[in-house]
């Protein structure tokens, strides 16, 4: 996803139920920013509505000052008595110099206002606006004392097609070792779960992406981090390795998950198993690290890679675990036996 | 159409020798305008006898359809008073203010006249500031300075900005001399006539400090208008006749900051 750091923050904060999310920019940067969530949405088949309120800067705002249009945006928002609200920029208050911080400080409804200092194209990108609107979020949480066998996801792509797929891929993974995911952040997460945040033991990341915000998380609360899901065959394995010693679990309790996710595997490929023998030509990797997992999956079913070989696509995102692998298998499969 | 911009250091006095040289051309039967480009919308006030006229983003702002009565007030001599005004101190963008004025007075046709002074806020802060010295607008500049290094450092500032447009070629904005407004400082006169020398311009007009022009002010007047057989109404005149018969208008070079620095130093 591109964009300036709006997109970002909105793809995070626009999906936090009982929350209201003001844009103080022009209408045209909402609009703009919306457009391409609301795409997104519809590609990844979401029929949430967000609820966002633009506070419509004018002209006469960028020469005056946009501060009272910041302050009439929280009005309206606070008139629908949300669990929170959450104020996002865009890079016009940011070169007029609105003090944002100060207007949701002053509100009455400051108690329950997060302001997230995401400042358009002059705050980066679109992911620098992710990490913004995690790292603004995570102060709902106060550090707390870890509770035993909890995890809490960060930083899933709320319009990524398919992530509930994944989530449960990784919460199938978790199973075995043992563990909950007591909180996603921020993935259709009341403020009440979001405020668990500090009691996790320890914190998984969607992937590098939201590295910034893991690292801030790490400091703040004190917590390991697991840099992402798991990639494919072997990542699934060493995920399982990463995540059992990062919550502090036994040798004996890793091992014992290893053995039965090595063994699940093994029965996962040989669904596949007509596939040996084949010879492929990988198509074009559109992220970095499909193209390995693709590779650890071709090795297992003794296929081989060839450029005459029938030609199969590698999956847009990258496969998150068995389930990703098995999906990418299963497109391979209908090229190979069908053409 | 003369169309005259005066830039320079904030409280400088640009709007005092605005206002006398609007005065002064004025007195000699022209058609005079003067456009006050600064928020803290003041320059025109001495013309307009200590009234503060409203500015032209209030109005913009408040007006479903403006009118140039809205914006326009005649002040002393029937010269057309206009404050684009702008926002408080410390919000808003001031830049942009003098965009959207200038866009208003285009859109009405309200730049007529024989002579337009456009009396521009101190240094060129960005670029809304520039705007008058763009698009045809104010084709002389008139920089205004004392011997005072902070004053001569916006001066050369103000060079920057006028070389930066100029490489444009549709720019007609050039710069027309400098102005010295006197601080009563020794060598004052022959420190900013050099530095008018080595940006390649020249000291079109020596003002030296006068209680005439205090006095003229706290009266809410122009030195022409309270003080009309003053030396000091004499030298506003003076000034108002070189600057109508100037035709040397020149792309200055700005001086590199260390230059300027010995410059000083040398007049000390």
């Amino acid at each position: 996803m591109g964009g300036c750091t709006l997109t970002g923050a909105l793809s995070v904060a626009c999906f936090i139920p009982g929350a209201v999310t003001v844009v103080h920019a022009p209408k045209g940067c909402a609009h703009q920013t919306f457009s391409m969530l609301h795409a997104l949405m519809n590609e990844a088949e979401t029929r949430i509505v967000p609820e966002i309120l633009v506070s419509g800067l004018s002209d006469k705002d960028v020469i005056f000052g946009g501060e009272d249009c910041l302050r009439q945006a929280l009005d309206r928002a606070a008139e629908k008595k949300p669990e929170l609200i959450i104020v996002v920029t865009s890079c016009v208050p940011e070169t007029i110099g609105d003090d944002c911080l100060a207007v949701c400080r002053e509100h009455p409804y400051a108690e329950r206002t997060l302001y997230i200092p995401t400042s358009g194209f002059l705050g980066g990108s679109a992911k620098d606006g992710e990490n913004a609107a995690l790292i603004g979020l995570s102060a709902l949480a106060e550090p707390a004392d870890p509770v035993p066998g909890t995890v809490g996801i960060i930083g899933e792509k709320n319009l990524e097609s398919e992530v509930e797929e994944n989530f449960a891929e990784v919460q199938r993974l978790l199973d075995l070792l043992g563990l909950t995911v007591s909180v996603r952040f921020c993935r259709n997460a009341a403020v009440s779960d979001l405020r668990k945040l500090g009691t996790v033991s320890c914190f998984i990341l969607r992937d590098g992406r939201c590295a910034d915000a893991g690292r801030e998380l790490s400091r703040r609360f004190s917590r390991p981090v697991v840099s992402g899901f798991p990639r494919g065959l072997s990542g699934s394995v060493s995920f399982l390795q990463e995540t059992g010693k990062a919550c502090g679990l036994s040798a004996e309790k890793i091992e014992s998950a290893v053995l039965q996710e090595t063994k699940y595997q093994k029965k996962m490929l040989e669904r596949f198993a007509n596939l040996a023998g084949s010879r492929v030509c990988l198509g074009a990797e559109p992220f970095e690290g499909t193209l390995t997992a693709a590779r650890e999956a071709l090795a297992c079913l003794d296929m081989t890679e060839s450029p005459n070989g029938i030609n199969v696509r590698l999956p847009f995102y990258l496969p998150v675990g068995v389930s990703g692998t098995v999906k990418m298998l299963y497109l391979w499969r209908r090229a190979i036996l069908h053409g | 159409m003369r169309q005259i911009a005066l830039y320079g250091k904030g409280g400088i006095g640009k709007s005092t020798t605005s206002a006398n040289l609007s005065a002064a051309f004025s007195e000699m039967g022209l058609d005079v305008m003067q456009i006050g480009c600064d928020p803290k919308h003041d320059s025109t006030r001495m013309l307009m006898h200590g009234r503060w006229i409203p500015t032209v983003l209030e109005q913009m702002y408040d007006h479903k359809e403006i009118r140039s009565e809205d914006i326009i007030y005649q002040g002393f001599g029937n010269i057309r008073c206009v404050e684009a005004g702008g926002p408080e101190p410390g919000i808003g963008c001031a830049g942009r203010g003098i965009i959207a004025t200038f866009q208003l007075l285009e859109k009405m046709q309200a730049l007529y006249g024989d002579v337009v002074v456009y009396d521009v806020l101190g240094d060129v802060v960005c670029g809304g500031f520039a705007m008058p010295m763009r698009d045809g607008y104010a084709q002389e500049v008139y920089l205004v300075t004392s011997g005072e290094l902070m004053s001569l450092y916006a001066a050369n500032n103000i060079c920057k900005a006028i070389a930066r447009i100029s490489e444009r070629s549709s720019a007609k904005c050039r710069l027309g001399g400098v102005i010295c407004n006197a601080k009563n400082m020794d060598n004052e006169q022959g420190l900013v006539e050099e530095f008018a020398k080595r940006i390649g311009s020249k000291l079109v007009c020596f003002i030296p400090r006068s209680n005439s022009v205090r006095a003229a002010e706290v009266n809410r007047m122009t030195v022409i208008e309270h003080d009309p057989a003053s030396n000091q109404a004499k030298v506003y005149r003076d000034c108002a006749k070189i600057i109508l018969e100037n035709t040397d208008l020149r792309i200055p070079t700005p001086l590199a900051l260390e230059e300027l620095e010995e410059l000083a130093r040398e007049y000390l």
